[in-house]
């Protein structure tokens, strides 16, 4: 049985549809990425799988059990890391860790002992006694995320909790969830960063203007392309319609067109040195052709008909 | 419960840590109230206007204006004068360095003048234009003394030539003929006993001896001052307390707080409750440290301690509410000081009801809780007006929890709403 299961969720603020009908799982000791760009409605998802946005329309199941039957034991499964820094900045990181894990349920020595230990795991023992305000971007993530680890749930939710922190920080975050995972915690992890979805994430779903385009593994994802596919053709396209190409259409499929820069993915199992052939053939002056892996971007690209970044 | 110690314990440590905001609503009312105490007499127990420093200039030196000046230097005069011989010029010189409140001028010939009463004579009197009080009281003492030589001039002017001789004697006065001069003049007034005694219109003096022996002879300025400088400043700490909630919203602190537990109430009745915490340690401070600090006795302090609890609760809730009202962290800013800016003001905080303008005075201030406080302090501390305690305390507690009650509903209703800056 999956930890977390939303099903068809929906949340509209006023004219806007910020979520429609979004439904995924979660299991134990799975790191499942909500992949998407700034406003497609990661945050909002998060918000109502943690209670703290009603939906509209939909449910959010923890292990089974409706999550507004009773809120308050369905809190108690899950840790919130929510995506701005959210501590008190005159405690120091052991009192925020000790404030937060009471306030879960903790017993005032458990959570001592409890923040001693997430000091120890998250390197910030030789800092505990410092006001948080003296700390650095990357050490408040980490305490960020030691709050939410306090009470050990069962089921870890992370809105982008590696944005604007320095690569480093980054690296040793994302190795901490992973050690998480490993020892059966069910993870929610909103991103827009593509190389951690990508590597981080065991399944992915892409979310955009508030819906599941596509959800999988990446090579689940990959498929959707064709593959392992994919061509980046450079050639002055600025004048021409690949759909007019004489039996082009059958063979490949435009994921994104640009002045100079064609990118294509080819349709069914075709040899890739017979599409190499057939794309240096076609009737414009092209410069050069690329084969490649496709990525999640060009998976985004090829769903919604434009980058991820832009 | 738990919940509610272990949110007022950290709101005490982060105001603990970050205590800046919280001083300076102690300080600055502590030191208005020192400066407007100190300016107006303070705690003075021999005397509220200290000694009157006065010159007097003698151009006529003469042994009746020997005489004038030594009565001066009596004990009575100078527990309340302290004067100062000079020229004219040395006078006017610590005038303009304000060193004397005033300079009498007995002007050269004044004795002759005076005794023939041919002509009449002027005293003169230089004020010193930068001080209020002392220089008018040395004018009224001056017109006094110029009413008494005047009478005098009447009695002993038929025997002018005579008194002339004995003060004209180069060998100094002739004090056997003063005497029978005196005598004479003595007989005159006896003459006139049956119109002057007994006075038909007395003054009787009567000291309060228990304020005398509390208060010394005057009141303490300081404990008037207080307690508008301490209903105005308690609104503005309960003001910086509730306006917490809005930090924790601005910090994230508050959303957090939704994915741990259930509802709201805790949240804004441990702020509630850390409000009138500061508070209480607030006003705790005002009237413990200024009876230690400016010596105020509190003659009731069992029933300025309740006035203050009760107080305190009203300003939380009142602060509470007019911060949920206004929804956001800025217009609370603004809105909140404007508001206790204003009720202090008209609540007689910062004048004495009697000075404020009549409309205000009589339908506006008698309705304000910061006027109750004031009042009931007052009353309780100077017997002034006809203020109950009790009754004012209790009506205090009564507005203050329908405000706290509906500054919980309000704010609850705005963050479950997620309403933001």
């Amino acid at each position: 049985m999956s930890v977390l299961k939303t099903e068809r969720l929906s949340k509209r603020f006023g004219e806007v549809q910020a979520v429609r009908e979004v439904g995924f799982e979660v299991a134990a000791g799975e790191i499942y990425g909500l992949l998407g760009p700034n406003g497609a409605g990661k945050t909002t998802t998060i918000s109502m799988v943690c209670g703290l946005l009603q939906p509209d329309a939909g449910k959010v199941r923890l292990k089974g059990r409706d999550f507004w039957s009773d809120p308050q034991a369905s809190r108690k499964l899950m840790g919130v890391v929510p995506q701005e820094i959210a501590l008190y900045d005159d405690l120091t990181g052991r009192e925020n860790l000790e404030f937060w894990g009471r306030l879960a349920g903790l017993g005032r020595a458990e959570a001592r002992d409890r923040a001693g230990e997430l000091l120890e795991t998250l390197s910030l023992a030789d800092r505990e006694k410092d006001v948080i305000k003296q700390y650095s971007g990357g050490m408040k993530r980490r305490i960020n995320l030691g709050c939410a680890l306090m009470h050990r749930p069962e089921l870890l939710l992370l809105d982008e909790p590696t944005v604007g922190i320095d690569p480093q920080a980054r690296r040793n975050i994302l190795e901490f969830i992973r050690k998480l995972a490993a020892g059966g915690t069910a993870i929610l992890y909103t991103t827009h960063y593509l190389e951690e979805a990508e590597f981080f994430c065991q399944r992915i779903g892409i979310i955009d203007h508030g819906q599941i385009l596509a959800e999988g593994t990446l090579t689940d994802l990959q498929r959707l392309l064709g593959g392992d596919q994919v061509f980046v053709v450079e050639a002055d396209c600025k004048t021409s319609q690949p759909e007019d190409w004489p039996g082009f259409k059958d063979r490949f499929r435009v994921l994104q067109k640009l002045d100079q820069q064609l990118v294509v993915s080819a349709v069914g199992g075709s040899d890739p040195a017979e599409c190499l052939k057939q794309l240096l053939a076609l009737p414009v002056r092209v410069g050069n052709v690329t084969w490649k892996r496709p990525s999640l971007n060009d998976v985004f690209l090829q769903l919604t008909g434009r980058e991820l970044r832009e | 419960m738990n919940i509610l110690v272990l949110m007022l314990v950290k709101d005490l440590r982060r105001a603990w840590r970050n205590p800046v905001p919280w001083l300076i609503h102690i300080g600055v009312p502590v030191l208005i109230t020192a400066l407007i105490g100190l300016a107006f007499g303070g705690s003075d127990k021999t005397s509220a206007l200290g000694r009157i420093k006065v010159a007097v200039v003698d151009e006529d030196d003469s042994a009746l204006t020997g005489f004038l000046r030594g009565t001066l230097n009596q004990r009575e005069l100078s527990d309340r004068f302290e004067p100062v011989f000079a020229t004219r010029n040395e006078a006017l010189v610590q005038i303009l360095e304000n060193r004397l409140s005033a300079a009498i001028i007995i002007p050269s010939g004044f004795t002759r003048d005076f005794l023939s009463g041919e002509r009449s004579v002027v005293l003169e009197l230089i004020k010193n234009p930068a001080q209020s009080f002392h220089p008018a009281i040395v004018e009224e003492l001056l017109g006094v003394l110029t009413t008494g030589l005047d009478i005098l001039a009447r009695l002993v002017r038929p025997d002018y030539e005579s008194w002339q001789q004995v003060f004209d004697r180069p060998e100094g006065p002739d004090f056997s003929s003063m005497a029978s001069l005196i005598q004479r003049t003595g007989q005159r007034l006896e003459s006139a006993r049956p119109y002057l005694y007994p006075p038909l219109v007395g003054l009787e003096k009567v000291e309060r001896a228990e304020a005398a022996r509390t208060e010394g002879k005057t009141w303490n300025a300081f404990a008037f001052i207080l307690p508008g400088m301490a209903a105005l400043f308690l609104l503005f700490q309960a003001d910086n307390a509730v306006r917490d909630l809005y930090r924790e919203r601005r910090f994230r602190t508050l959303e957090r707080f939704q994915t741990v537990r259930e509802g709201l109430l805790p949240l804004v009745t441990a702020k509630v409750v850390f409000a009138l915490v500061m508070l209480l340690l607030t006003g705790m401070i005002f009237f413990g440290g200024g009876a230690l600090v400016f010596r105020i006795h509190w003659k009731q302090p069992l029933a300025v301690g309740i006035l203050l609890l009760t107080y305190s609760f009203f300003a939380a809730g009142f602060m509470a509410f007019m911060a949920g009202w206004a929804g956001k962290e800025k217009r609370a800013d603004v809105l909140n000081n404007i508001v206790a800016m204003a009720m202090g003001l008209a609540g007689g905080c910062m004048f004495p009801r009697e000075q404020l303008p009549g409309f205000l005075r009589d339908h506006i201030t008698p309705w304000l809780p910061t006027n109750w406080l004031v009042e009931a302090v007052r009353a309780t501390q100077f017997g002034e007006g006809d203020a109950s305690w009790a009754h004012l305390a209790l009506r205090l507690s009564l507005i203050g929890g329908v405000l706290l009650v509906s500054a919980t509903w309000l704010f609850q209703r705005r963050l479950r709403l997620g309403e933001r800056e």
